[in-house]
C-alpha cells in the first residue's frame, strides 16, 4: 500500500498518522495485502450470508421498557442542561 | 473443588503476573467460609463496579452501569468476581502484548508470553486452583491463551453465549466463553452462560444445550494444519494422537481440507472489516476519554482523540478493514472473504459428517519470549493463528487442551466440533483429563 492510500484511508478512519506511522503502515499493509491475494485463488460459492449461522430477527414485544437509565449515562458524557454536548459540524 | 487465595497472595500474583488490568477493591469475599468459588471477565466483558476498557487507553475511565449477561449469570450463581482480566486492546493480538495496561506474564516463565488475546485470563485460570475465567475469542483468542498456559479453553458455537454487554470486535465472529483447569468445572459452567437472551438476538435461535453423552469415536487430522509446526510441538501432537488410539480407543484419521489455507486471509478481511466500523464509536464523546476541546470541527475531534488513544496494532487494524471496505476493493476482500466463510464451513461439514471431531495442534509453537515478539512483523504475528482462525470464521465449539510439555512450557491440542455439539468436546475432555497428566506452574503451588 502506498503513502498516498495509506494517508487517504486515515483520513476516512480518522485517523491522524505521524509521518513515521505512515511510512510503518504503507510496509506492513503491503506485506499483508499481498497474503490477501491468495483469496484471488479461492473458488468461487454462489452463496455468501454474514453470519456463519443462521440468524434470526428476534423482536421484543413493543412496549416501552428502559434498560439502561439515561441518567447514568450522560454522566461520562459532556452535558449541559439535559443536552450532550459535542464538536462543530460545520 | 475451590481454594481460594488469600487477597494477600492474590495481590502478590497480580504484581508478579500482572493478571488483571483492574483487580476488585474489596477482596474480603475470599475469607468466606464456606469459600466461595472465583471467576473473572476478560476486560472486554461489562461488569458494574469495574471500569470496562478491553485493554484500550481511549476507554480509560468507562464505567458501564450494567454488567454482561455471561458476567451476570455468573454473579446469580454466587460466583465471586475478582476483576477484570487483561487483554490485548480490544483482543487485536496473539499474545497480549497490545494492551493498553501492561502485559500480562506467563506462569510456567515469566520471560514468555501468555498467548492473546485473553492473556489474563489464561494466566488467572493456570494460576488460582478452581477458578473460572470468561475469555472471549474472536479468531482464536480462548484456544491460543488455554494453549500457552497449559489449561483448558472452550469457545462455545458462535450464538450459544449472550454477547449482551461484550465490547464488539467483529461481531460475526465474537464469542464468549470459558477457561478452567479441568473438564468438570466446563460442564457445571457452561449451561450457566449459555442460552436465549432477549438482549442479544444471535443468541435466540440456538437449539437448546444437550449436554448428554456422546462418545467420540472417530477424529479427523487435516494434513493441511501439519505444516510449518514447531518440531516439539509436532512431536507432542504425535504422541497425544497415539495416546488417543491406545489409551482411548479412538479412530485418529488423516483427511484433507485444502480450504484451510484461505481461513486465515478471509478471517483478518472479515475481522478487521468488522473492527473498523465497530470501533468508529470511539471519539471522545460517548465513552471513555473525553475531548473537551469542542471549538474544533467534528473532524479534527474525533481524529485527535482516536490518534492519540489507539494503540499501534489497533490503528493498523482499523486502516486494513477501512481499506477492504473501500469503494473498489469490497468485492475483491470482503465479499469473497464471505464466501470463503461458506468454502470453510462446508468443508468441515464434510469431514463432522462421518468423524466427531477434527483436531489439530492449538498453536504452532510454544509461548513465545517477549524478546523474540518484537521482532516478529505483523503477518508474522497474523499467521501464528492459522490453527485457531478456521474454526473460529466457521463459528464451530472448539477446545484447546493440554497435550504435552516442551522445555517446561504447555502444548496444546485443538478440537472442532459441529456446531452445538459443544457436548463432544465435553467428552474428550474429561476422557482426555483423566489420563493426561496436567502440570500447574510451581508457583501456583
Amino acid at each position: 500500500m502506498d503513502i498516498e492510500t495509506v494517508r487517504k484511508v486515515a483520513r476516512v478512519a480518522r485517523l491522524r498518522l505521524t509521518p513515521s506511522e505512515e511510512l510503518q503502515f504503507a510496509q506492513d499493509l503491503e506485506e499483508v495485502l499481498q497474503y490477501f491475494s491468495l483469496l484471488d485463488e479461492a473458488p468461487q460459492v454462489d452463496t455468501h450470508d454474514f453470519n456463519p449461522v443462521r440468524v434470526a430477527d428476534v423482536l421484543r414485544d413493543d412496549e416501552p421498557s428502559r434498560d439502561v437509565n439515561a441518567e447514568r449515562l450522560r454522566e461520562s458524557m459532556d452535558t449541559y442542561d439535559d443536552l450532550v454536548r459535542g464538536p462543530r459540524l460545520s | 473443588m475451590s481454594c481460594s487465595p488469600t487477597p494477600e497472595r492474590l495481590i502478590q500474583l497480580n504484581e508478579r503476573f500482572r493478571i488483571f488490568c483492574e483487580m476488585a477493591e474489596d477482596l474480603s469475599g475470599l475469607q468466606d467460609y464456606p469459600p466461595r468459588p472465583t471467576f473473572s471477565a476478560k476486560d472486554n466483558l461489562c461488569a458494574m463496579g469495574f471500569q470496562a476498557r478491553a485493554g484500550s487507553r481511549i476507554l480509560e475511565g468507562y464505567r458501564p452501569p450494567f454488567d454482561a449477561t455471561p458476567v451476570w449469570r455468573m454473579r446469580q450463581e454466587g460466583m465471586l468476581l475478582l476483576g477484570k482480566t487483561n487483554m490485548d486492546e480490544f483482543g487485536f493480538g496473539t499474545f497480549s502484548t497490545n494492551s493498553g495496561y501492561d502485559v500480562p506474564r506467563n506462569p510456567f516463565d515469566a520471560g514468555r508470553a501468555c498467548g492473546g488475546s485473553s492473556g489474563g485470563a489464561a494466566a488467572a485460570t493456570s494460576l488460582l486452583e478452581g477458578h473460572v475465567a470468561l475469555g472471549v475469542s474472536t479468531g482464536g483468542s480462548i484456544s491460543c491463551p488455554a494453549s500457552f498456559c497449559g489449561v483448558l479453553g472452550l469457545t462455545p458455537t458462535y450464538g450459544r453465549v449472550s454477547r449482551y454487554g461484550l465490547i464488539d470486535y467483529g461481531n460475526s465472529l465474537d464469542k464468549v466463553g470459558l477457561m478452567t483447569r479441568d473438564s468438570g468445572s466446563l460442564r457445571t459452567w457452561l449451561p450457566v452462560i449459555s442460552g436465549p437472551d432477549p438482549k442479544d438476538p444471535t443468541s435466540c435461535v440456538q437449539p437448546m444445550l444437550d449436554l448428554s453423552p456422546r462418545k467420540v469415536e472417530r477424529v479427523a487430522v487435516p494434513l493441511e494444519a501439519m505444516q510449518n509446526l514447531g518440531s516439539g510441538v509436532e512431536s507432542s501432537f504425535a504422541s497425544a494422537l497415539k495416546s488417543l488410539q491406545d489409551d482411548h480407543d479412538i479412530l485418529v484419521e488423516e483427511v484433507s481440507m485444502p480450504s484451510l489455507k484461505f481461513a486465515l486471509s478471509a478471517y483478518y478481511v472479515l475481522a478487521t472489516s468488522e473492527a473498523s466500523t465497530n470501533l468508529a464509536r470511539y471519539c471522545g464523546m460517548r465513552f471513555g476519554v473525553r475531548n473537551s476541546n469542542i471549538s474544533q470541527h467534528f473532524n479534527d475531534f474525533f481524529s485527535e482523540t482516536r490518534s492519540a488513544n489507539f494503540g499501534t496494532e489497533a490503528k493498523r487494524r482499523i486502516l486494513l478493514g477501512t481499506y477492504a471496505r473501500m469503494v473498489g476493493f469490497r468485492d475483491r476482500y470482503y465479499m469473497k472473504a464471505l464466501a470463503v466463510r461458506q468454502l470453510v464451513i462446508s468443508e468441515y461439514k464434510r469431514v463432522l459428517n462421518d468423524h466427531d471431531l477434527v483436531l489439530t495442534p492449538t498453536m504452532p509453537f510454544i509461548a513465545p519470549r517477549f524478546a523474540d515478539i518484537e521482532k516478529m512483523r505483523p503477518l508474522e504475528a497474523y499467521q501464528a493463528d492459522f490453527l485457531t482462525v478456521p474454526p473460529n470464521l466457521a463459528g464451530l465449539p472448539h477446545l484447546s487442551l493440554p497435550c504435552g510439555y516442551i522445555e517446561g512450557m504447555p502444548v496444546g491440542m485443538q478440537a472442532v466440533a459441529p456446531h452445538w455439539e459443544e457436548r463432544a468436546l465435553l467428552d474428550i475432555a474429561e476422557r482426555w483429563t483423566s489420563k493426561f497428566q496436567m502440570r500447574f506452574p510451581e508457583v501456583a503451588r
